[in-house]
């Protein structure tokens, strides 16, 4: 038997926790729909199972299933946890509080003494001796963060400290201790014990060996029984600590409870430790505790010292876990778009350039069919950068057919759709980085009064601003006119423009060619600033009037005048088939990521679909058009191609180094003087010469030229 | 049994269940360095038409390396202040019989699980990685330990890649291997297989010759030695 002399203190390895993220969702879930801001203390439960494995030790552990069940999650799992033999159930508590200084200001102390006072109480009403479980009880005080999705927390594992502590006679492997008979018969006990669905999850219990080496492992209330019969008796519990020096920490409660009831002043234990599934004795440990019994335990009396807050690397502070990424609904939003993305490009596109769609900034000048359509359109390609323009209100005939408005947006006289529009972009992706713009773009042929000449010249100025910081211009107005400033400002910084247009039943959609003067000084730098290093290997093309493919002015015999007054009513009010705007925007984007995939960018040739190519090309996107014309009533789309024109009112080099040299007052003067960019082309020159041969002019081009106002 | 060159690389439900059984039992009897698998057996939602149990198989806890002690600080975004605040006043936290161990967090655990897409209608491993204390582990960490899925690596094989989404029963987001292509390499698997006498696809061998290429971007190997004579 043990020995008498001074051994040293006997050292338990504590307990540590570990919380799975499903317990986190379950408690943001409870308290988001059903506590809200109730705080009273919750019942949990905790699991944790003998040391499986050589160098790692077993946890306390939280799953989804320690909470009480959410009842909106309706899920068919049992509300009772039964143990089995990987999780015995101990019960514990939950603090959570409102607020973090909650947390902080909560009598840890006072929380911690009043869970020692239960497993205390339970130890001296027998109890625990039923119902060995609740000798590991368990307290975790928490506050969690639900808008930036942390969760600080703190676990107490309350140990009854003895005073003066136990100290260790004797401690060696199992397999040491036991005879070979006696080990063969305890290991074989054990795993019966850890079978059977009654026992399995039973975390102390006695283990017997008569005098025949014969071994039984039995309930803790059997102890009267078994004290007298056995020759060699041990308290045996499921260890989940797997150190070779140190048993775990459940052995402490459980000696206070040998002490208290039993008087025991040696106390010979086994730290029942297994090794895939199995009892194993070279990882087990035996070992001999020395106690004196401190007084007043075996009356209950005081509650005695407790110990017993988990330590975080050693200090003294709760732990914290962030879970932003797996919980906040915006970033899964944007995971999930990339995934999106991320797929197409393995499956069908490797060639697919990711980076550039999600760093290019757009600017859309329009926010109406086809502004609001280009929008989302770009959106689903990963572009996330988006300023939308537009002077006008929502009016209650627009959420139909502009796809970002709702009739909310149309009360109280209508909000300005560019806000309205940017609000609509964020409710469908919260990490989309869209502006809006409150401006109306100066038309030249609308003349304005002096007063207002400087408010125009404002308007002028902000707009070239805005195209200079942006990459890609979108023309999508309900006008003609309104077209040629940006048209003017994108030719001479040489930004790549996508201009849509669309008839009754008919459309344009079309990339504007580089602007007169490619190797202006501003050119390189501009390159580097818009577009990525796939862009550098650009051939720079020949200048004005030669190859240049055109722009939306290019083939107008006139400047761009007032084409909305003296219009009739339905001219004025003229409507699309629905159809249309949807069908234009989208090859309108598919027609900007075409370029972009382009090696030549804005220099690039024009391609046009014929069935020699049939479709193939050598891009992985497909041709890249100039222009793409559609027809409804024939189902029917071409691919044409337009060259610059050296008498354009908006792009030609005779226009571009006026503007360059005069700049807002050549504007000006081109709003105000309804002839003026038709002399300064020599237009006038042009259309005296042509009336005087008749040529005619190809109907599609008229019709696809025809504005449309919408309602 | 199937002919390997009518087939598309699939398989239905019921015959995932059986495979699913079967790949078990094999993987136990290998005696390989792990546990065993098992079975998670799912609510049934009643507005399928399927009548067999659904579920999926569990491998838990396993931890695939061992890394070095000196860990990185990965915690707790506590600040400093929060000592002081929160600390116990005067009364110890432990006490001589408390044991104060160096930092165990450093172990990575590992969660795999095996689920039946019904959609690609092959099966599909789903994995996730935390410390020990329950916290996830990134992404690049995972690679770290595991080479074989980085994206570097997987874009080279051009089989798989690693996306996050939400796992069909546990609704949290899970990493998994793309199923995209494995209807396909499972047929070239089957077509390949020289053992086979006819070229014919065995339920029960399906999950085992699946789990050959898909272990092993995890890090669980099957030696091939144990494909054969099955």
């Amino acid at each position: 038997m043990a020995e008498e002399g001074s051994g040293s203190i006997l050292q338990f390895a504590p307990f540590q926790s570990s919380v799975d993220e499903g317990f986190w969702h379950r408690l943001s879930s409870l308290k988001l729909n059903k506590f809200g801001i109730d705080d009273s203390p919750i019942p949990i439960s905790g699991f944790y199972a003998p040391c499986t494995h050589p160098q790692v030790s077993n946890h306390l552990t939280l799953v989804a299933e320690s909470l009480p069940s959410d009842s909106n999650e309706e899920s068919a799992m049992p509300a009772v946890i039964l143990g089995n033999r990987n999780r015995c159930s101990v019960s514990g508590i939950l603090y959570n509080t409102n607020t973090m200084e909650g947390f902080l200001a909560l009598d840890k102390q006072g929380l911690l003494k009043a869970e020692a006072k239960k497993i205390w109480e339970d130890i001296h009403s027998r109890k625990a001796v039923e119902d060995c479980a609740v000798l590991s009880r368990f307290l975790l005080i928490s506050f969690s963060d639900l808008k930036k999705w942390s969760f600080h927390y703190w676990f107490a594992f309350p140990a009854l400290a003895l005073d003066p502590p136990a100290t260790l006679a004797d401690l060696r492997l199992a397999s040491q201790w036991f005879t070979l008979e006696e080990a063969e018969s305890v290991s074989a006990q054990c795993n019966e014990w850890r079978n059977s669905s009654e026992t399995a999850d039973v975390p102390y219990f006695l283990v017997s060996i008569g005098s025949d080496s014969r071994a039984a492992i039995r309930h803790l209330k059997d102890f009267e029984a078994c004290q007298h019969d056995a020759q060699k008796l041990l308290f045996g519990f499921y260890d989940p600590c797997h150190l070779p020096n140190n048993p775990g920490w459940p052995l402490r409660n459980f000696l206070a409870l040998i002490c208290a009831r039993w008087n025991l002043k040696t106390v010979r234990f086994l730290c029942y430790r297994e090794n895939r599934g199995f009892a194993d004795l070279s990882l087990s440990l035996v070992g001999e505790a020395l106690i004196t019994v401190p007084q007043g335990w075996r009356e209950d009396q005081s509650v005695p010292n407790v110990v017993g807050w988990e330590l975080n690397k050693g200090r003294k502070i709760p732990r914290c876990i962030n879970l932003a990424k797996s919980m906040d609904p915006t970033r899964l939003a944007v995971s999930a778009a990339d995934l999106n993305l991320k797929l197409m490009r393995w499956r069908a596109l490797p060639s697919l350039n990711l980076d550039i769609l999600f760093s290019i900034k757009c600017l859309l000048l329009g926010a109406g069919t086809l502004g609001c359509q280009v929008a989302r359109m770009l959106m689903a390609w990963g572009v996330r950068k988006i300023t939308l323009l537009d002077n006008g209100r929502v009016a209650i005939s627009n959420p139909l057919r502009q796809s970002l408005y709702t009739l909310d947006d149309c009360l109280n006289g209508g909000d300005f759709k560019a806000t309205a529009a940017v609000r609509s972009l964020q409710r469908i992706f919260p990490a989309v980085e869209a502006e809006g713009v409150v401006m109306a773009i100066p038309m030249p042929g609308h003349p304005v009064s002096s007063q207002e000449e400087k408010s125009v010249l404002e308007d002028c100025k902000r707009l070239n601003d805005l195209i200079d910081s942006h990459d890609i211009i979108f023309l999508l107005t309900d006008t003609r006119e309104s077209r040629w400033l940006p048209t003017l400002l994108c030719a001479n910084s040489n930004k790549v423009t996508i201009t849509s247009a669309l008839g009754f039943d008919s459309f344009l959609v079309m990339r504007h060619g580089p602007g007169p003067f490619n190797s202006t000084p501003g050119l390189k730098a501009e390159m580097e600033n818009s577009l990525s290093a796939g862009m550098d290997n650009l051939a720079l093309a020949s200048t004005d009037g030669g190859h240049r493919l055109g722009c939306y002015f290019c083939n107008d015999v006139v400047a761009p005048t007032d084409s909305t007054s003296n219009r009739t009513l339905d001219q004025q009010c003229t409507v699309t088939r629905p159809g249309l705007a949807p069908i234009a925007s989208a090859l309108s984007v598919e027609l900007l990521v075409g370029l972009l995939h382009h090696p030549h960018g804005i220099f690039a040739e024009a391609e046009i679909a014929n069935s020699n190519n049939g479709g193939n090309s050598e891009l992985p996107l497909g041709i890249l058009p100039h222009q793409i014309r559609g027809s409804l009533p024939h189902f029917q789309q071409m691919t044409l191609v337009g060259h610059s024109s050296n008498s354009c009112t908006a792009c030609c080099s005779t226009v571009v180094s006026e503007y360059r040299k005069r700049g807002m007052q050549f504007i000006l003067q081109a709003i105000n003087h309804p002839t003026y960019l038709e002399d300064l082309t020599g237009l006038t020159e042009l259309m005296r010469s042509a009336n005087s041969f008749q040529l005619d002019w190809d109907d599609e081009t008229e019709d696809a030229d025809d504005e449309c106002v919408e309602l | 049994m199937m002919d390997v060159l009518q087939w598309d690389g699939t398989l239905s439900a019921k015959d995932f269940r059986i495979g699913a059984v079967a790949f078990a039992q094999k993987w136990e009897s290998l005696n390989l360095a792990f546990p065993p698998w098992s079975w998670v057996p799912c609510p049934k939602h009643p507005w399928l038409a399927s009548p067999q149990e659904e579920g999926y198989l569990s491998l838990e806890k396993i931890c695939i390396s061992m890394p070095q002690e000196e860990d990185v600080d990965q915690t707790s975004q506590t600040d400093p202040g929060e000592e002081d605040a929160s600390c116990l006043g005067n009364k110890d936290v432990i006490d001589d019989a408390t044991l104060v161990q160096s930092n165990q967090d450093g172990l990575h655990h590992y969660d795999f699980h095996i689920v039946y897409s019904n959609i690609f209608k092959v099966p599909v491993l789903y994995f996730r990685a935390y410390y020990g204390d329950g916290r996830p582990l990134p992404l690049d960490e995972i690679e770290k330990e595991l080479p074989e899925c980085s994206s570097n690596e997987l874009s080279k094989s051009k089989w798989t890649f690693i996306t996050q989404e939400e796992h069909p029963y546990l609704k949290r987001p899970w990493y998994k291997l793309h199923p995209c292509g494995t209807g396909e390499w499972m047929k070239l698997l089957f077509l390949s297989d020289t053992a086979q006498p006819k070229s014919q696809m065995v339920v029960e061998l399906y999950l085992l010759s699946w789990f050959s290429v898909v272990g092993q971007v995890v890090g669980l190997r099957i030696p091939s030695k144990m494909l054969n004579g099955c």
